[in-house]
């Protein structure tokens, strides 16, 4: 804060400095045009307009710099405004200003528009203020209107947002278009028939049944592993090896389609 | 249908002329829920070939018949029949499909050896008589596309609630297979990359990936 207050004076006292300068080079011409213009010659006067130019380029310079503040940031306040004298201030101005008043302030410190706005706005109001009833019934019909009109492509434009975002949502949300343990609960199904088997299982039993005791018991229990594990149970009924021919044995008897 | 007979025979014969087999299946796997399913389908019919018409619909009854081939850690060797129900004057098939190779990630499909001929509908009976036991049984209803060489299968697996009865049905899962295939001779690697590029234009709709049967047991 400290810092920026500083880099704020020192960048006032440099732009003072450049003011002052070119009100004093402005002085100058003026003067020899008052007191000099029957010995003035056109060089001299253009070294003036140099000097006052170059002026004005170094304070252009410093306003722009990077460091300087920006003035545009920086209200100038006026607190009081007194009809009397004020000898500071006339002392502070040369002469120029002697009061702190109601007239001048506005146009000091610009707080009314600029010339040329001012004027315009007031070719405008007076333009307004000259029109007939009718005519301004009939602008007011256009307003109106020309606010349904931007009202109605607003409906449509806020609608055609809604659908474009709804449909997006929709599009992010329609993402889980398949499941990864689907493809896998169906590639295990038909690649080694797990889930596929539970119900073969009591079938091949419910045939199997007028074999000999010893082979279904065998059997059975080969069946109910092979449901309850799928692949596994393949293996496993074969761990018993000599099943393994009266499993073919049983296997023909079982077949569904064994005619 | 006779021409897609005579098409088998032909290519049968030519096989057996220049002694190149068709025996390698390139695979990727995937699935779609039902609710995604008529998406994807439009989307198939505008990238595969077989469009002018509607998509051709089967309905398959396949069984896996296993025999042992030797003591426990053999794995035993699988077969599979297949009959088509909805025409049922079309022989059947019988279908060997080997160990599924994965491959290094450079190698973009499953690699499987898959050997098929044309049977009639004493298969069964002979397998049997073989020693083949029926190790499982499904229904399999869907869509095929043909684009070029690859065929792509939207199917959904049946569960036979009662045995040899095909019409008591029940799905296995809320999803629908897709299967992404070609059948070529060894060695013709190519292709796999046609069928990575075809899966990416399904993403994201259908993830068709490389899946591990090993993995999936367990």
């Amino acid at each position: 804060m400290q810092r920026e207050e500083k880099q704020l004076d020192s960048a006032l006292e440099a732009i003072i400095l450049r003011v002052s300068d070119l009100k004093s080079a402005i002085a100058g011409m003026l003067y020899k045009l008052e007191h000099e213009y029957e010995t003035l010659n056109w060089p001299n006067f253009l070294d003036n307009f140099a000097i006052i130019s170059g002026h004005l380029t170094s304070l252009s310079k410093i306003l722009g710099h990077d460091k300087a503040p920006n003035m545009r940031n920086f209200t100038i306040l006026p607190l009081l405004l007194s009809p009397e004298k004020d000898e500071d201030l006339l002392r502070m101005t040369e002469g120029r200003i002697s009061t702190f008043a109601h007239d001048l302030v506005p146009d000091y410190l610009r707080t009314k528009p600029e010339p040329m706005a001012e004027q315009k706005m007031n070719h405008l109001e007076l333009k307004a203020s000259n029109l007939t009833f009718e005519a301004s019934q009939d602008s007011n019909k256009q307003v109106a209107q020309y606010n349904k009109v931007v009202s109605h492509v607003w409906d449509i434009a806020y609608k055609a947002r809604e659908e474009w975002e709804g449909e997006a949502g929709a599009r992010a949300a329609q993402v889980q278009t398949s499941s990864s343990a689907d493809t896998h609960t169906l590639v295990a199904a038909i690649g080694m028939g797990k889930g596929l088997k539970s119900d073969s299982g009591p079938m091949a039993q419910s045939r199997v049944s007028p074999g000999p005791p010893g082979i279904m018991a065998g059997r059975s229990g080969g069946q109910a592993q092979a449901a309850g594990q799928g692949q596994i149970g393949v293996g496993q009924m074969g761990k018993a090896p000599s099943a393994i021919k009266t499993n073919i044995k049983a296997a023909s008897q079982i077949h569904p389609y064994g005619r | 249908m006779a021409s897609q007979i005579s098409t088998a025979m032909d290519s049968l014969n030519a096989a057996v002329k220049s002694n190149i087999i068709p025996n390698q299946e390139y695979l990727l796997q995937g699935s779609v829920m039902d609710s995604a399913v008529e998406v994807l389908l439009q989307r198939l019919r505008g990238l595969c070939d077989n469009v002018d018409s509607r998509p051709e619909t089967f309905r398959d009854h396949e069984m896996c018949f296993s025999i042992r081939r030797g003591p426990p850690p053999e794995q035993p060797l699988s077969l599979r029949v297949r009959r088509a129900l909805d025409h049922q004057d079309m022989p059947w098939q019988l279908r060997y499909i080997g160990q599924p190779e994965l491959g290094d990630k450079s190698r973009p499909t499953i690699v499987r050896s898959s050997i098929d001929i044309a049977t009639s509908s004493t298969v069964v009976e002979f397998l049997t008589e073989l020693g083949c036991r029926i190790d499982f049984e499904y229904i399999v209803q869907g869509y095929m596309f043909r684009k070029g060489r690859m065929k792509v299968t939207v199917a959904k697996i049946f569960k036979m609630v009662q045995v040899k009865i095909p019409d008591n049905v029940e799905p296995i899962s809320q999803s629908y297979l897709v299967e992404l295939s070609v059948l070529a001779p060894r060695g013709q690697d190519a292709i796999a990359e046609d069928m990575r590029i075809f899966a990416e234009q399904l993403r994201p709709l259908v993830q068709l990936e490389k899946i591990d049967y090993k993995r999936l047991s367990h």
